[in-house]
């Protein structure tokens, strides 16, 4: 019965003239972070194709932490000042389950086909219990960021294995003879990063840590996963100080020339080849090394675009959201904002190649990345993987320890 | 060796407050000079190598800071002036008036600041969602007073118990009411009271976050604190900009503070008292 | 104190009772009417604020303590009697948060106390210029608390802080602060310090202003030395002040949120996690309604027995 209803209503109201010509205002949740200045050049593309419908983006806080906070206090009193929100990848099932964002599946008419365009992962993501939540904003993953320049003057090939990585970050350290010289910079503060670095190697062992909202729990695959980083600072390779790394330091810190390798988001490539970058021209990416005997696997990052179910203009909001999740706005933001796109042609596409020469490398790598765990208590999830993870990596827990712990909190968490 | 003179030791205790102070802000206001590369010198540098404004042009650049820092400052102005109008009332009543639940009231004023506010976030936020206020200053400066009224109340009150009844009879023979004796008499003697309170509300509320961020979360009602959270990037921490925005934050409360502190702490010196 | 006994001395009751008719002379007849009602008036703003914005919220906290109300879970609220709360005592992720916070307050309370009445009684020595000891003093309470966590965090980070590099004059290897749950406290419980300490110092240094100086005089008259004059004339006229920072500093120091959150967020591990942070983490973060505020109501229940108890120490200063 909706199905026919929604279109005559939409009729209805176009055949029905306007008695004040009344404006209608979209108020779009964005990060500071984002390049607000990109996505305004893209809003005013949509205002310049529907007239009548202003868009005024809100700037959220700045860190994904900050602005889901924000969204939580905000939506949990239903309050309808925001119409369009900009979701990180980890949130569309919490908001799916507290029936915050509206479901579209049926404005994209068959939503299995429609997704077909996107990158795998984000399929899986942005369906929750067969509710298509939100759409695709633009992509991120974890890459292997490394120094081209060393491994050619030692002569050394691409590591694929965690133990290659580790022999020739030795190698290499040993023959530069400075001190401050990392071998890998990965992230251990307890932050929201710290997930995927626990996460990796597990998953690399083939294991998964949630389906279907139940917990499936591998206590060996975890301890091995903490003693895969641990070896890696105990061997030197990696520095002491890990449980304090923040995303950002890393990236200051391969800039600064301090690193062979580093495991860092996809914003990390503009800045070490941007002017003042002391690694400008030397560095190369690929993806993640696996552990011993498993497979290469990374974190799939991203954010998304949902409709507010709270919003009192839900049809604009729904036109704006599949506006911005389109392809010439997913190649404004590469080409303006170097923000990888959720289509995979594009990165073979040959008028981005200029602005991102690097996205015939991270298509293979954005094309194998996993989604942590979908689960409505993703928030309860993510705290107790990161804490334990940086108890272990700041030497206050054994990995034995810390996997039981980790074990008996998610349990609790997931009941 | 000789034993230092007490001028010598005066200075020298000086010297610890001064430092132990204005040691951190000195750090940021260094660091605001310098350029995100030369941070990530280990060992790491004191003065800049190269000092730079442009952290400072970034920061204004970047983001309004001139209306945040206007805004922050409206907010604590308006509930300093709040709290000491409501606090001054309830703190006379409190000192002076014989009434019978006297301890239970102040015990109820104290009561109140034992919920933190952070707790009370959700709840506050659909109260000032129905109250229309959010993106205000009412949103803030309300609960801004209530943070503060304690504190200034149990101040004011101890300021008040010890100005000598004697004036206040005075001036209520010579027919001046109850009230007329508070405004008149009980606050002009207590002014180091009434400026301490004021500084302490000022200060809390310059100082508050966690409110601001979740009422008054549009740009045009943005406070300072919640301005310079902003300058973070999804990752990034650009030190040298925030460090830059941090002391354009704290001088304006630096010099009010240099202006009041005179008044805070004038002696009760000549006059008024003398039995 | 000896205000009752003056004020009985006739003065309070004898007023004329004038009932004229005009509104002005009705307001004056108002304030000059009995203590009893004067008192409400006076009170009834400070009231009506607390009622609004604290009394309000805080009943329909203590309500949604007895409900079982997660979002995440998508399902209504369930009425659940004491089931959060049972569930608060077995955890013991609360535990360890209230034990942060009461050894926090342990710890930060006297140290704020002495070192910001060190602060005060320098501050109130005579000095030629005057402006630079008192604008030492109350910087560090003008700086936002928030930023001051994320400069303590910067400070003692193992690379990059100044603490390191002064300790790199004395000892070869750098401590990594933040490794260990230890060293993490106390460099929490120093920055807590010395933020709080302007604060106690501000309230003692009024304090100070109010004792005359001819104490002083007459006790360094009668032969007393400093040591003596602080002990025996300071010490005692100070303690009403003594008190109100005490009562404040606890009770802020129960609610310590912002400075553990932004220095080590919790870490390592979840080892310096206080109450409050436990508290917001289980509201906005982890949308359990139901548990985070039967948190924040065991919160308040253990704030007021503490109150409480100094009070009952203190009650004659106030």
């Amino acid at each position: 019965m909706t199905r026919i209803l929604r279109p005559l209503l939409v009729l209805a109201a176009l055949l029905v003239p306007p008695a004040a010509q009344a404006e209608t205002t979209l108020n779009v949740y964005i990060s500071s972070a984002l390049r607000p200045e990109v996505m305004r050049q893209a809003f005013d593309q949509f205002e310049k194709a529907n007239p009548g419908i202003k868009v005024v983006p809100q700037l959220g806080g700045a860190t994904s932490d900050l602005q889901a906070q924000y969204l939580n206090t905000v939506l949990s009193a239903k309050d309808s000042s925001l119409d369009v929100l900009m979701l990180d990848i980890i949130r569309p099932a919490q908001f799916a389950a507290t029936g915050w964002t509206l479901p579209l599946n049926k404005d994209v008419g068959n939503p299995t086909a429609f997704l077909k365009q996107y990158l795998p992962a984000y399929a899986d993501a942005d369906t929750v219990d067969g509710k298509l939540v939100v759409l695709p904003a633009f992509a991120d993953a974890m890459f292997l960021y490394y120094r081209k320049d060393l491994l050619d003057k030692y002569h050394l090939p691409v590591p694929t294995t965690w133990s290659q990585l580790a022999s020739e970050a030795k190698t290499i350290q040993a023959g530069e003879n400075d001190a401050q010289l990392q071998g890998l910079s990965f992230q251990g503060a307890p932050i929201e990063g710290t997930v995927c670095t626990f996460l990796l190697p597990y998953w690399s062992m083939g294991k998964n840590l949630v389906h279907n909202g139940h917990l499936t729990f591998d206590h060996a695959a975890a301890v091995k996963s903490f003693d895969l980083w641990l070896g890696l600072m105990k061997q030197g390779v990696a520095p002491r100080n890990a449980a304090e790394i923040v995303t950002d330091q890393t990236r200051k810190d391969f800039e600064a020339g301090k690193a062979v390798f580093a495991v860092e988001w996809a914003y990390g490539w503009s800045l070490f080849q941007s002017a003042d970058s002391a690694v400008k021209g030397k560095v190369a990416v690929t993806d993640l090394p696996a552990v011993d005997g498993g497979k290469p696997v990374t974190c799939i990052g991203g954010w998304q675009w949902g409709v507010s179910a709270f919003s009192k203009h839900p049809a604009e909001s729904v036109k704006l959201v599949k506006f911005l999740s389109s392809v010439p706005v997913s190649t404004l933001l590469a080409e303006k904002a170097s923000l990888l796109p959720v289509f995979p042609p594009l990165y073979h596409d040959a008028a981005l190649d200029q602005a991102m020469p690097w996205l015939p490398q991270a298509l293979p790598v954005v094309e194998q990345a996993k989604s942590r765990p979908v689960t409505p208590y993703y928030n309860d999830v993510s705290n107790v993987i990161r804490t334990q993870t940086n108890a272990v990596l700041a030497g206050s827990e054994t990995p034995e320890q810390a996997a039981d712990q980790m074990e008996a909190r998610l349990r609790r968490v997931l009941r | 060796m000789k034993p230092l003179s007490p001028t010598a030791l005066r200075r020298i205790a000086a010297l610890a407050v001064i430092i132990n102070g204005l040691f951190p802000l000195f750090w940021i206001f260094l660091t605001s000079l310098k350029t995100e590369a030369e941070l990530t010198r280990v060992p790491i540098t004191w003065f800049p190598h190269a000092p730079t404004l442009a952290n400072y042009l970034r920061a204004f650049h970047d983001q309004p800071l001139a209306l945040y820092l206007f805004n922050s400052l409206a907010v604590a102005l308006l509930s300093t002036a709040l709290t000491l109008f409501i606090a001054t009332l309830a703190a006379y009543a409190l000192a002076r008036l014989n009434i019978g639940y006297r301890d239970l009231a102040l015990a109820a004023i104290i009561a109140v600041s034992t919920f933190p506010l952070v707790t009370l976030l959700v709840p506050l936020f659909q109260t000032m969602r129905a109250l229309g206020l959010l993106n205000s200053y009412g949103a803030l400066v309300l609960p801004y007073t209530v943070l503060s009224l304690p504190v200034c109340t149990l101040v004011l009150v101890s300021f008040f118990q010890t100005i000598p009844l004697d004036l206040e009879n005075a001036a209520m023979i010579d027919g001046c009411s109850r009230v007329g004796a508070l405004l008149r008499i009980v606050v002009p003697l207590s002014a180091p009271g009434v400026f301490t309170a004021g500084l302490l509300a000022f200060v809390n509320s310059w100082d508050e976050f966690l409110l601001a961020l979740s009422f008054n979360s549009a740009t045009r009602w943005r406070t300072l604190p919640v301005g310079i959270m902003l300058y973070q990037g999804e990752f990034a921490f650009p030190w040298p900009e925030i460090s830059a925005a941090l002391v354009v934050g704290i001088v304006p409360v630096a010099v009010l503070i240099v202006l009041f502190q005179q008044r805070v702490i004038s002696g009760l010196t000549a006059g008024g008292v003398k039995g | 104190m000896t205000n009752n006994t003056t004020r009985q001395a006739g003065l309070g009751n004898a007023r004329p009772a004038a009932r004229r008719s005009n509104p002005a002379s009705w307001a004056r007849s108002l304030l000059d009417a009995s203590d009893a009602n004067l008192a409400r008036v006076l009170l009834a703003p400070a009231f009506l604020l607390l009622l609004l914005i604290v009394v309000y919220p805080v009943c329909r906290l203590f309500w949604t303590s007895l409900l079982d109300l997660r979002l995440s879970s998508g399902m209504p609220a369930r009425f659940a009697g004491i089931d959060n709360y049972t569930s608060v005592f077995t955890d013991p992720e609360f535990w360890t948060a209230l034990t942060n916070t009461l050894l926090i307050t342990l710890i930060t309370v006297p140290a704020a106390l002495l070192v910001g009445l060190a602060l005060a009684l320098i501050a109130n020595l005579p000095f030629r210029v005057r402006w630079p000891v008192r604008l030492s003093l109350l910087i560090p309470w003008a700086m936002p608390l928030a930023f001051v966590g994320m400069i303590g965090g910067w400070f003692f980070q193992s690379d990059y802080g100044v603490v390191n590099d002064l300790l790199r004059h004395f000892r070869s290897t750098r401590i990594i602060w933040f490794n260990s749950g230890w060293l993490s406290f106390i460099a929490i419980c120093l920055t807590i310090t010395w933020k709080t300490c302007s604060f106690v110092a501000l309230v003692l240094l009024a304090g100070l202003q109010t004792i005359p100086q001819e104490l002083y005089e007459a006790a360094s008259v009668d032969g007393a030395g400093p040591l003596r004059r602080f002990c025996f004339v300071t010490l005692p006229l100070l303690r009403p002040a003594i008190a109100v920072a005490a009562i404040f500093r606890m009770i802020t120091s129960l609610q310590t949120f912002d400075i553990p959150l932004t220095m080590t967020r919790g870490g390592p591990g979840t080892s310096t996690v206080t109450l409050a942070m436990y508290i917001h983490q289980n509201t906005v973060d982890f949308l359990d309604l139901g548990y985070g505020a039967a948190l924040a109501v065991v919160l308040f229940f253990i704030s007021m027995g503490v109150t409480t108890l100094y009070l009952r120490q203190v009650r004659t200063e106030l």
